[in-house]
């Protein structure tokens, strides 16, 4: 099969589009000397039919093919490459399209595998219906029904979630980003004293709280037409053996999640969210997390109410309901030491300055001292975020009380099982057990864990879940074994099994 | 500190491994091993007793740390020498409070340091800071690389890299075994997963 016809001027167009810079630069440097214009724009014109030739060849020699074990691509002017991908491997399907893409009609369409940071295949561009073929066509051949043959479970989606306008608009005020806040807040003290001497102090201790206020406003605006345009339309479907999604208001999202692949769940809710009553969710796979460009825009739900959230959750991981262990009151105790350390610091650094610098703000250097009166505070909200469980078939992790994560691992996606204990850890006889699956999000940032418990609980559990990984997978494989026997003796004859 | 009496007594004296002991697994259900799968040893025969790192990783260790003392002492020297107009002191100091520090940890890591070729896993337990216990299932293994540095051909020594598909990567690696335990290792570890059908790794 080839690529759309139309993707050679789209290519064009982008390839262009990248160097126009230099091409401007040359244009106006060339246009200050008469006579050179002319030779400037002959230039610009080979140098644009050259581009357009690369891309017709591009075109004319990219083919993908769908056999019925692997997904076949061969491309590249100079060098030729030969690709062919097995559609068991495959771990999401994807399409995108904005908006010059659709009023070509064309999309992108993107297959990923687990392994690598890179696209396996990237197929730039096909129409509209060839990309939702292709994706239809890969589920179907990975459930191994060839091509022609009636599917024996025929697809039916069903949908699971669609987003509301409400949901939409909370979305923008719950992921609003306050960094910047607290970066100019950090700021603001260092750069009054400098400037007090134009403008008189008072006015800008006054000044800064509008400052900080419309700093929010524009934050506000920011995140949520960066919600709306990232999630408007949001849909999530539910096929045989995957979840399909659909987003984006200029440039359109969709996508497949294999639920065969599914390596743990995360239910998010920030601290605001979470007042709300609402919660998002995130199904990761080992490809990559779907839509993964950038932060943020991987949920498999982005906002809905908590008990929805949780229900979807189980729909793809069947773990029932859970109820959490939490470490040690001892834990707790090590967070109130460890932020009234982090205060002393903030002290001395305070004091620091005040002694040595020219800097003299209007409050007391020791002020800092008096976020000792909310450290038992923090340290509580901290330990009573946390908390384990061990559910039938999966390990449940609960952590964080800005951003509260709680982390589903089926005992059959467990990869390595990390007990480890720090000194000072070990002081109060505690350690965390981290569960590792084979996630995307780089290194251990997506982990589940049990963080701070007892010690000797650590050991019983890091045992306790090597037996159930083991049992786990013992059971997966007499399940997949049977399923292989049934496929194989109602195939008789026909083509063999994939495997 | 290097001359430290080495302990024998942990250390498993019999090498099981020294003849491979070659036997048939008999397919059983009819789904035939492809060839060259058939002639995998009883996991009985991979498996080994807790042990310890080669002695000599101690040197390796060793030398690490006092070069990285000797850098952050360099550092401080020119410093010393800059403001106190002393750099010997503050050099010197330096340097030998950190390869005191480093040699005495290198001592504890090798107290410390354990892995086990268990029957479904592979296990290890090292640090002195942080004590780290990790189970890696042979189910999980993506590859398993032995490698060499300069320093470790001198002593005689590999490292025995095990690759998974978690997010935590290549952070499986045994330091301070000999090339030949290391080769070794890496074949009963291959065979090891090959027995545990890692058909689906991911």
């Amino acid at each position: 099969m080839k690529l759309h016809p139309l993707s050679v001027v789209y290519r064009t167009g982008t390839a262009v589009a990248r160097f126009a810079w230099v091409l401007v630069i040359g244009v106006f440097s060339t246009s200050q000397l008469d006579g050179l214009g002319a030779g400037a724009f002959a230039l610009l014109a080979v140098a644009v039919l050259a581009v357009f030739a690369y891309q017709v060849v591009y075109v004319r020699r990219f083919d993908y093919e769908l056999t019925p074990g692997t997904f076949d691509l061969r491309s590249g002017v100079v060098s030729r490459r030969t690709r062919e991908i097995p559609y068991r491997r495959v771990q999401n399907v994807d399409v995108s399209r904005n908006v010059l893409q659709r009023a070509f009609g064309i999309a992108e369409l993107r297959i990923e595998t687990a392994g690598g940071g890179e696209t396996e295949a990237q197929l730039r561009y096909v129409s509209d219906d060839e990309a939702d073929r292709i994706q239809r066509e890969i589920g179907r051949l990975k459930r191994g029904v060839s091509e022609g043959e009636t599917d024996p479970e025929p697809e039916t989606t069903d949908e699971l979630f669609a987003i509301t306008a409400r949901e939409l608009l909370l979305l923008g005020v719950v992921r609003v980003d306050l960094r910047l806040l607290s970066f100019v807040t950090v700021l603001l003290p260092i750069v009054i004293p400098s400037v007090s001497e134009t403008f008189p102090l008072l006015d800008l201790y006054r000044a800064a709280p509008v400052v900080l206020g419309g700093l929010v406003a524009v934050a506000l605006v920011v995140s949520s037409v960066t919600a709306v345009a990232n999630y408007y339309g949001f849909e999530l479907h539910r096929g045989t053996d995957e979840l399909r999604y659909q987003r984006g208001l200029l440039q359109e999202y969709s996508g497949t999640i294999p639920l065969d692949k599914v390596q743990s769940v995360s239910v998010t809710e920030n601290a605001l969210a979470r007042r709300l009553g609402y919660a998002s969710l995130e199904v990761e796979t080992a490809g990559y997390a779907p839509g993964g460009n950038g932060e943020g825009s991987q949920s498999a739900v982005p906002l809905a109410r908590r008990e929805r959230v949780f229900d979807l959750a189980r729909s793809v991981e069947h773990f029932g309901e859970v109820s959490f262990q939490r470490p040690p009151r001892r834990a707790r105790t090590r967070y109130a030491v460890r932020y009234s350390l982090v205060v002393a610091f903030l002290t001395a650094v305070s004091v620091a300055v005040v002694r040595f610098t020219a800097i003299s703000p209007p409050i007391p250097a020791l002020s800092p001292l008096a976020l000792l009166v909310v450290v038992p505070v923090a340290a509580h909200l901290k330990w009573a975020n946390l908390g384990y469980a061990l559910a039938e078939d999966h390990f449940v992790a609960r952590e964080g009380f800005w951003t509260r994560t709680t982390r589903v691992v089926p005992y059959y996606r467990v990869q390595t099982l990390v007990e480890s204990a720090t000194a000072f850890q070990r002081r109060r006889d505690l350690a965390t057990l981290v569960v590792d699956t084979a996630g995307s999000q780089g290194f251990g940032a997506n982990d589940a864990r049990a963080l701070d418990i007892d010690a000797d609980r650590a050991n019983e559990l890091r045992r306790e879940l090597e037996g159930r990984f083991q049992s786990a997978l013992a059971e997966t494989r007499a399940a997949n074994e049977g399923r292989r026997r049934r496929r194989r003796s109602s195939a008789r004859g026909s083509t063999p099994a994939d495997d | 500190m290097s001359d430290e009496p080495v302990e024998p007594a942990i250390r498993p004296v019999g090498e099981r491994d020294a003849e491979p002991a070659v036997r048939r697994v008999d397919p059983d259900d009819g789904t035939a091993e492809p060839a060259g799968e058939d002639e995998l040893p009883p996991v009985s025969e991979l498996t080994g007793p807790e042990r310890r790192l080669d002695p000599r990783v101690r040197y390796q260790w060793a030398l690490g740390a006092v070069i990285g003392a000797g850098v952050v002492g360099a550092i401080a020297a020119v410093i010393g020498l800059f403001l106190f107009d002393d750099p010997v002191t503050f050099g010197g100091g330096a340097f030998g409070l950190l390869a005191a520090v480093g040699l005495v940890l290198v001592v504890f890591r090798y107290r410390v340091w354990r892995y086990e070729v268990r029957t479904d896993s592979l296990f290890l337990e090292r640090g002195v800071v942080t004590r780290v216990r990790t189970v890696v299932p042979y189910v999980r293994i993506q590859h398993v690389d032995v490698s060499r540095g300069p320093v470790e051909r001198t002593l005689g020594l590999a490292s025995v890299v095990v690759y998974t598909a978690g997010s935590r990567g290549a952070d499986v690696t045994i330091p301070g075994v000999t090339p030949e335990r290391a080769d070794d290792l890496q074949a009963r570890l291959k065979q090891l997963a090959i027995v545990a059908e890692g058909e689906d790794a991911v």
